[in-house]
């Protein structure tokens, strides 16, 4: 299912930008990098183009860390495998922002100006995790309605899923990736994009999946 | 009441440059990182007055930028400064270098070698790399940036064409950077491996990584690419 004519007015959240350029916890931005993420935050519109798609699979089986998609589509990964086991249905996704933008950013790069670069390559990031957020919003609204739960977004490359499963991931899609193409290196183009799954299963179950907890990598970027 | 003679001025002026860039202060419309600054003359025209007073080039550049960007670097290290601070303190030293450019021949400053950057093939993530190509520019090298997506073999020539010291080689991803392994190992087969020392960096490289696929080098960030670099 695809939807490309979402609204395109996005609310970036200031702080997950922050978050975003390393500013964690007690990292205060000078005030010209609040002042730049304040302005293009307001004014990015232009720049994004948003469109995503979504297909809801169910699963045919779990066989150790492997999990067996209807359509001849097999994840690998332990992390994977552990939450799939308890989940009837997967909805598999990508959204993109488009190239607009990361255009934009490499021509400011090219020019030398690396702090609005680096900036605006943020907000991007944060607008495509806000269109990720959208597509949860409506899986979870779908699964609701039949009594069921959605677990968290988790993408090739998290934990212990390689990012060659991206393959996977866009021959699960169908042939509708919402415009976005796979490097031979995996790379999603354009790359302000997302791809991933969600475990759609028993209410009170699936949503409280989460190896971070029990990981060893107290460092991973990724921790939830 | 005493009068500022030449060389305190020029002390002065070089402080000023010093200071300027650990603001990330490029011009002087620019507020800088700790704000209210604007109206204050940046580095670009502290580093045009520095010249037209006759302020060795090497002084501005030694005494002033570099010395700038090592308490930067500092900075960055101790978390006061995060990655946008430093590349504002970067892209004002590149500024001032534009400016001291056709300068440098004649003053007798040497860059400390030629560097050679890309992220390898089938990686298009391209701003780590452009973060060390500013960095190394600041401290004095020459850099010739290749790009992203870089084949083996195009690295290969530039290697032969240009005669670089140090190649860089970066990649974001873990798919990708098994073609840092290729790249390096083109290079033997070319018989250039000796003649270039090869340094990596990018998210999922490690010290490790680049001992086990060859590589002279790991750099875990632009400041430390750099001292990796000056230790060679």
């Amino acid at each position: 299912m695809s939807s490309p004519g979402i609204r395109n007015e996005f609310d970036i959240d200031k702080q997950q930008v922050l978050n975003h350029m390393g500013y964690g916890a007690g990292g205060a931005p000078s005030a010209r990098v609040e002042s730049l993420v304040k302005e293009y935050a307001d004014n990015i519109c232009h720049l994004i183009e948003p469109s995503y798609s979504y297909v809801i699979r169910g699963i045919d089986s779990v066989r150790g860390s492997r999990v067996f998609i209807e359509g001849s589509v097999t994840f690998r990964s332990n992390i994977i495998a552990q939450l799939l086991e308890q989940c009837q249905k997967v909805a598999v996704f990508v959204v993109t922002i488009g190239g607009r933008l990361e255009e934009v950013v490499r021509q400011l790069a090219k020019d030398g100006l690396m702090v609005q670069a680096a900036v605006l390559d943020a907000i991007g990031s944060d607008a495509a995790e806000t269109l990720a957020h959208v597509v949860q919003d409506i899986v979870g609204k779908e699964a609701e309605a039949e009594g069921l739960g959605i677990s968290l977004r988790f993408s090739p490359g998290y934990c212990d899923w390689r990012v060659s499963q991206q393959k996977m991931v866009f021959r699960a899609m169908g042939g509708d990736t919402a415009g976005v193409r796979l490097t031979d290196g995996c790379l999603m183009v354009p790359q302000k994009s997302i791809s991933g799954i969600i475990g759609i299963g028993p209410r009170g179950e699936v949503e409280g999946y989460n190896p971070c907890p029990t990981c060893k990598k107290r460092d991973c970027i990724g921790r939830r | 009441m005493p009068t500022l003679s030449k060389p305190r001025m020029s002390e002065d002026i070089i402080g000023l440059i010093r200071e300027n860039v650990i603001q990330g202060r490029v011009a002087q419309d620019d507020e800088g990182l700790d704000g209210g600054m604007a109206g204050q003359p940046g580095v670009l025209e502290l580093t045009e007055k520095a010249l037209a007073m006759g302020i060795d080039v090497r002084d501005i550049i030694n005494k002033g930028l570099t010395e700038g960007m090592n308490v930067v670097g500092k900075k960055f290290e101790a978390k006061k400064y995060y990655i946008p601070d430093m590349l504002a303190s970067a892209e004002a030293v590149g500024a001032a270098m534009g400016i001291l450019e056709p300068h440098l021949a004649k003053s007798g400053v040497k860059a400390k070698g030629k560097v050679i950057l890309a992220t390898v093939k089938g990686d298009l993530h391209e701003i780590g790399k452009n973060i060390v190509s500013m960095l190394l520019r600041g401290a004095g090298y020459t850099v010739r940036d290749l790009g992203n997506d870089v084949e083996p073999q195009a690295i290969v020539d530039a290697v032969r064409e240009e005669k670089p010291q140090f190649l860089g080689l970066s990649a974001l991803l873990t798919s990708t950077m098994v073609n840092m392994k290729d790249t390096i190992q083109a290079l033997e087969e070319s018989g250039l491996r000796d003649k270039v020392k090869v340094i990596i960096g990018g998210a999922p490289v490690s010290e490790e990584f680049a001992q086990s696929i060859g590589a002279d080098g790991y750099g875990a960030d632009g400041f430390h690419a750099v001292k990796v670099l000056d230790s060679f």
